[in-house]
């Protein structure tokens, strides 16, 4: 099969020429229109695809499975959705793929009912914790403390705090370094479980860390 | 019992800071990966971009001829560029307790690829890719992008 021909496109140069305003024929460079390229690609970790919505000045084109792909030239509308192949997108865009960093390693961390003291199983995890920051260049901590619906917002998100608090403290006796380790709250903005206001969910009172 | 544990939680916030941040203040995130020439362009000065260098809003990121970089930001999100490329961060704006969100990274030029953080779930439509011709909404995914300037 041929060469796809979007890319083709996206490499083209319009040569203008054209006359200067007193009278002598002179020829402009090529004029090189701005082109955009855009690949939707499965999630390295997991696989899964997500979407993506191109838009111009002319309208929109959707990406939505492996590797769809469209073009834009100049101040045209988006070109036709098509995929790419495998070895066209690391001809095309291996140099950056190679170079993103790993992504981050989470944990979530439950306390018992009604207490500020960990699960067992939580607690376990803390050297965990400890050691996958070893895998990291530069490594960021962050403790996210997060809250059921029960109580104010405003409240849950000190109760969040307090908690992410009490982890950052579990986490520099076990050895990690208080300047990398952010403790922060969402409170009750981020459920896992989805529920009403004013809803007891064991599952939503945690506190997730991100080291990345 | 819940009561009373909420009635001592909110008598502690006079004395826990809203983030115990031992960041940099005010960071977006941090190169992680430096490889070739790169530069941070910061209020109209470039400097050389080092591995473990913070990264803030309005920042610009330039690479060489044999350059590329790295950016793993406070939500999560992870930004690579190849070489010969440009990219500024016109906008990060991470508030998960009040619902906000918000990352616009412009591509002047060059390769860039694009891995979704909080930010993309916690305000889906506040994550925008703009090139000089066009501008791209994600909905939790993994990007790539190749710009050529006008």
């Amino acid at each position: 099969m041929s060469r796809d021909p979007r890319l083709v496109v996206l490499l083209v140069t319009t040569a203008c020429a054209g006359l200067c305003a007193c009278g002598h024929p002179r020829v402009q460079p090529p004029q090189r229109q701005a082109g955009t390229l855009v690949v939707l690609l499965p999630d390295a970790d997991d696989g899964t695809v997500g979407r993506a919505f191109v838009s111009t000045t002319s309208g929109m084109a959707e990406l939505a499975s492996a590797r769809a792909s469209t073009s834009v030239v100049g101040n045209g509308a988006a070109g036709t959705v098509a995929p790419l192949s495998e070895a066209e997108v690391q001809t095309l865009f291996g140099s950056a793929l190679t170079t993103m960093p790993r992504h981050a390693h989470q944990f979530t961390l439950y306390f018992q009912f009604e207490s500020d003291e960990l699960t067992a199983e939580s607690r376990a995890l803390v050297p965990q914790v400890v050691q996958a920051v070893k895998d990291y260049p530069f490594p960021d901590v962050e403790v996210i403390g997060h809250t059921d619906t029960t109580g104010s917002a405003a409240s849950n998100v000190e109760l969040g705090m307090r908690r992410a608090t009490l982890v950052r403290r579990l986490l520099l006796d076990a050895g990690l370094d208080g300047s990398i380790v952010d403790a922060t709250s969402h409170g009750e903005a981020d459920l896992l479980v989805a529920t009403s206001d004013e809803t007891m969910e064991p599952r939503n009172r945690r506190v997730e860390i991100s080291v990345r | 019992m819940l009561l009373s544990l909420r009635w001592i939680a909110g008598a502690l916030i006079v004395i826990i800071p809203v983030v115990a941040s031992a960041a940099e203040p005010g960071a977006a995130g941090r190169i992680k990966v430096v490889s070739g020439s790169v530069v941070v362009v910061r209020a109209a000065v470039a400097t050389p971009a080092t591995a473990g260098q913070a990264v803030f809003e309005a920042d610009t990121l330039r690479t060489g001829a044999n350059g590329r970089v790295g950016i793993t930001f406070n939500d999560d999100t992870r930004v690579s560029l190849g070489p010969d490329s440009e990219a500024r961060l016109d906008q990060f704006i991470y508030m998960p307790a009040e619902k906000r969100g918000g990352l616009v990274l412009r591509i002047v030029r060059g390769l860039i690829a694009y891995v979704s953080g909080r930010i993309a779930k916690l305000s889906p439509d506040g994550v925008k890719l703009e090139t000089p011709n066009a501008i791209v909404g994600v909905r939790g995914t993994t990007l790539a992008l190749r710009v050529d300037a006008k």
